[in-house]
């Protein structure tokens, strides 16, 4: 009796810590996003005048949000991390997984669209309000297909 | 057997069905409903012009909240709301090959128009407070609400879409169905307000 439960400790030892590993994926990728919506929240703010504009406070923000492209996200996407596997904790739909081309192409899209907001975030609330629109609509793009409504 | 027609069937007079104001409303109203849907689906990822039908499908919805409470006899909802005797009476006759002339919504009808117009309802107030979380498609009231809230109403919004979809579906086949099972036609009182009914018909409901 007791042989047989220690072997199955110590395969479940090893299980449960990997489960806390995917856990921290998602907390970690959560993170990623919060800090992308943070320096986005700031631009739109000044885009729409509720913050007084200002060049350098905008490039700034751009600059961040540009730096946090390079961040390669894949790693926060393992497998195992989707709504299905979490319901509760994530909104990130199966559908990553399983059409990842899609993903990339998206996600390319909002790389592009960071880098065109680094080019004239200083230029202007006009320039910039144009250069975030375009930005917020490559999130929509991923939302819209790759995450659920609600957790 | 070919009836003859209404218009020149000395038996049948011309009546006024639905007033001006509910003839514009109601083609408003699927006008707005059909754009704002598929703008909402496939119009661009700024949704301004999407915000804008959505708008005037609350404001339309105002008019006939206003409209069903001050507005002519058959269009105030206290005129079509009937009870389930009278809902199931007209069940069992619905089916038989013959126009109800009726003026105004039958039984069934002003039940389905309640429940279309308040699923809308809550389908546009929904869209209000909204937040995809892309900073750029808010909805106007959503900063007055929770995270968690704005979640619920992004998916009741989404959810009750198909809802609208399915239930203008129903509608437009209900339409058929008076057209060609009962030989009714109930598209042209919409947009002219009159309808040929048998002396004596109106305004006996």
């Amino acid at each position: 009796m007791r042989k047989a439960v220690i072997p199955a400790l110590l395969l479940a030892l090893p299980l449960g810590a990997f489960a806390a590993d995917l856990e921290e994926a998602v907390d970690a990728r959560q993170g990623y996003y919060s800090l992308l919506g943070f320096e986005m929240h700031s631009l739109v703010a000044m885009a729409k005048g509720e913050v007084e504009y200002d060049a350098e406070k905008a490039k700034g923000h751009a600059a961040d949000m540009l730096t946090l492209t390079k961040y390669d996200a894949a790693g926060l996407f393992p497998p195992g991390t989707s709504k299905a596997d979490m319901p509760g904790k994530t909104r990130a739909l199966p559908a990553i997984w399983e059409d990842p081309e899609s993903v990339q192409e998206k996600g390319a899209a909002f790389v592009a669209a960071v880098k065109d907001l680094n080019e004239v975030a200083g230029e202007g609330r006009g320039q910039l309000g144009k250069a975030v629109q375009d930005l917020g609509g490559t999130c929509k793009g991923c939302h819209d297909d790759y995450r659920a409504e609600d957790f | 057997m070919i009836r003859p027609s209404a218009a020149e069937d000395p038996n049948f007079e011309t009546v006024r069905v639905w007033d001006p104001l509910i003839r514009l409303f109601h083609w408003a109203l699927a006008l707005c409903v059909i754009v704002a849907w598929i703008l909402g689906k496939y119009g661009p990822d700024v949704m301004t012009l999407h915000f804008y039908f959505g708008y005037a499908v609350l404001g339309l919805l105002a008019f006939r909240l206003l409209w069903g409470l001050v507005g002519p006899a058959n269009v105030r909802v206290a005129s079509f709301v009937y009870g389930p005797v009278t809902v199931l009476v007209y069940l069992r006759q619905m089916f038989r090959r013959q126009p109800t002339y009726r003026l105004g919504h039958n039984p069934i009808g002003g039940f389905f128009a309640l429940v279309l117009l308040t699923v809308l309802m809550v389908h546009a107030v929904a869209g209000l407070f909204v937040d995809p979380e892309d900073y750029i498609n808010v909805g106007p009231l959503a900063h007055l609400v929770s995270d968690s809230l704005n979640r619920k109403a992004l998916y009741w919004h989404n959810t009750l879409s198909w809802y609208v979809l399915g239930l203008a579906a129903l509608h437009v086949a209900a339409i058929a169905f008076y057209a060609l099972w009962k030989r009714e036609d109930l598209v042209r009182p919409m947009i002219t307000g009159r309808k040929q009914v048998p002396k004596g018909a109106a305004p006996h409901n």
